[in-house]
């Protein structure tokens, strides 16, 4: 045997995975800034902030409550379609069911909640792969959205009032600004605040190793799901609000949109690690690119491809970062 | 017997049962003309099924084949329109694919990164690239000579559904009697395990990336030689119905288990919903939504039985 045992590789007060990608999103987003206003100086005007907000509301929401699902090592690819549905059961209540549209919209969320505990059940119950089940879930609430309005029904004509819950102003900030400030508290608050928080971080580092430790795993798996279920529901409240149209296309393809900004944001795709702020930078950065990409005359098509390579981009400078700082550790003890 | 294709089995008989009510309520469903055309219809997509099970199989998951089969189905699209001949075409995206495939096969196998967010990624970039650069038009008057082939709708029909088949057999052949495709087994389910065996499961986890691409080429140029208009839409959401063909056909997700005659009857069930909800009198729009209902059914079945049998 040798005398000198090898010097064990963990990390000391190093940063940790997950602050690194924040950094490095940090520096990302100042260089997008600083690229952008020497390109266009209107860059920065409120309007333009502005209009930004809105569009990037109902990602956003989507991407804040997929965060604690992706950290217990789920995946909902469920809420695109979710939205779809959603938006189209609040045109049909609403307008043929007769129901003022306050109610027509408590029922949607609540038709959330039991989409998002369908979701959860067939993963907690029957043990079936979150992947697999929201994968069917997917084409399940996309096909009754299309199958109610035989795929062409456009439900219009909301009354103002309601308009204004997409459309309008508080305090001089779009009505999407203090709701969504609002959603990322609940959802800051239950994940880094509170002993469910902290489950959620446990089942996704190891679920078994959860259970062992008495954590009701099942229930706060289903928790994690109705949430984004009823999350889904909300934004597809807002976005008819805003367009004043419910389509059974509402959410196309958000639900990788969202997932690029939450995985963006350092959340590992296998669980047990990974924060809200990291996802509202994520979302940031590419909420950025896709307001500053068109200002400099670039096509739109392009903000798809570099958010990609963003993706693809930081995970690997992570895991280099990752592979330095743990070769730099060893070598320190030594 | 049985017990060992309990899946095949079952879906098969709910397959043969959809059929069975067609042929009574509607026997002129079964005309050869219908038929052909159906299966015609389905030759393609079962193509890219064999390669996403494969991929599924060594315990990875591709969600960007649909990109890649829009870019290789404009770009064998162009290659017609130059004048190439289709099979010069179909090498081209083939080669194409596999390009494709290979990137996302070195993020996963050799960069470590977890296949979903890699397709993820690939998935937008691909299909950005295309609309950016293609400027979202449609290839329309392919030459006579390239269309089916140039041998004809009849004769192009059967070279469609031969080559698809062909794919299917030789997967299968392999997969089961040659070392490299039990090796795929073996990376599935014990990725560790499979590298002390001395097999080399990353360059497994590679070449099913790459393999995956180019069948995803072959695929593409079989829709490019029948259809009349090449749209760069033509593979959107085409990796969810693989996935839910391979899943239905009982490819576990998990890795390491399912045959791939599975998605042969996985792809036949999801395929036949469109024209049985037309031919009963349903609505069509109503398509995804039992499509969904197939794949959640398939695998709540898969999850009673086991906790039956534990």
């Amino acid at each position: 045997m040798e005398a000198t045992v090898a010097p064990p590789t963990r990390r000391l007060p190093l940063p940790s995975p997950l602050a690194m990608q924040q950094i490095v999103l940090v520096l990302l987003l100042i260089a997008e800034i600083i690229v952008f206003s020497v390109i266009e100086p209107k860059f920065l005007s409120s309007r333009n902030i502005r209009e930004t907000l809105r569009l990037s509301f109902e990602i956003g929401l989507l991407a804040i409550a997929l965060t604690p699902v992706i950290i217990t090592g789920g995946i909902d690819l469920s809420v695109g379609s979710l939205m779809g549905l959603a938006a189209v059961l609040l045109g049909k209540l609403w307008r043929d069911g007769h129901l003022p549209i306050g109610a027509a919209a408590a029922v949607v969320i609540l038709v959330g909640v039991v989409a998002g505990a369908l979701n959860g059940l067939l993963v907690t119950r029957l043990k079936i792969p979150p992947l697999i089940v929201t994968l069917g879930t997917f084409s399940l609430f996309r096909g009754l959205a299309e199958g109610i309005t035989r795929g062409a029904d456009n439900f219009t004509g909301y009354p103002e009032s309601f308009k204004q819950l997409g459309q309008g102003f508080v305090a001089g900030v779009p009505v999407q600004v203090p709701i969504f400030v609002l959603v990322i508290a609940v959802f800051w608050v239950l994940l880094h605040r509170s002993t469910i928080g902290r489950s959620l971080f446990a089942i996704g580092f190891s679920e078994e190793g959860a259970r062992h430790a008495g954590i009701p795993v099942d229930r706060r798996l289903l928790l994690a799901y109705v949430m984004c279920g009823a999350a889904a529901s909300l934004a597809a409240i807002i976005d008819v609000a805003h367009l004043g149209q419910a389509k059974a296309d509402v959410g196309t393809g958000y639900e990788l949109d969202a997932i690029t900004a939450v995985v963006l944001g350092g959340t590992s795709i296998f669980g047990g690690r990974g924060s809200i702020l990291g996802t509202l930078l994520g979302l940031i950065v590419i909420t950025v690119l896709r307001t500053g990409l068109p200002l400099a005359n670039v096509g739109d098509e392009l903000v798809g491809i570099f958010s990609g390579v963003l993706l693809v981009g930081s995970l690997i400078v992570n895991r280099l970062l990752l592979k330095w700082s743990t070769h730099r550790a060893a070598r320190s003890i030594v | 017997m049985i017990a060992r294709y309990k899946r095949e089995f079952s879906v098969s008989l709910a397959l043969g049962l959809l059929l069975l009510v067609l042929g009574i309520r509607r026997p002129d469903f079964f005309q050869g003309r219908n038929i052909l055309f159906l299966v015609t219809d389905a030759a393609p997509t079962l193509i890219v099924a064999v390669g996403i099970a494969l991929v599924i199989i060594a315990r990875q998951i591709d969600i960007s084949v649909g990109s890649q089969l829009s870019i290789c189905v404009v770009v064998a699209g162009l290659a017609g329109r130059a004048g190439w001949s289709a099979p010069a075409a179909a090498g081209m995206a083939i080669l194409l694919g596999a390009a494709m495939g290979c990137l996302n096969g070195l993020l996963v196998a050799f960069v470590n990164l977890p296949s979903i967010v890699v397709t993820l990624a690939t998935l937008v970039i691909f299909r950005q690239t295309l609309l950016y650069w293609g400027e979202g038009e449609s290839i329309q008057n392919l030459p006579a000579t390239f269309q089916w082939f140039g041998a004809g709708q009849a004769v192009g029909q059967w070279l469609v559904i031969g080559i698809s088949g062909a794919v299917l057999a030789v997967a299968m052949a392999v997969t089961n009697y040659v070392p490299a495709g039990r090796a795929i087994y073996a990376t599935g389910s014990d990725f560790e395990a499979a590298r002390l065996a001395g097999l080399k499961p990353k360059w497994v986890t590679f070449g099913v990336f790459i393999l995956l691409g180019g069948l995803t080429g072959l695929a593409a140029s079989l829709e490019a030689v029948r259809k009349s208009q090449l749209g760069p839409k033509l593979g959107d959401g085409l990796e969810m119905r693989v996935i839910a063909a391979a899943v239905v056909g009982g490819i576990a997700i998990s890795g390491g288990r399912g045959r791939l005659i599975g998605c042969l009857i996985g792809v036949a069930l999801l395929q036949t919903i469109a024209p049985a909800l037309n031919y009963l009198g349903f609505p069509p729009e109503w398509e995804k939504a039992c499509q969904g209902l197939i794949i959640l059914l398939a695998v709540a079945s898969d999850a009673f039985d086991r906790k039956k049998g534990h």
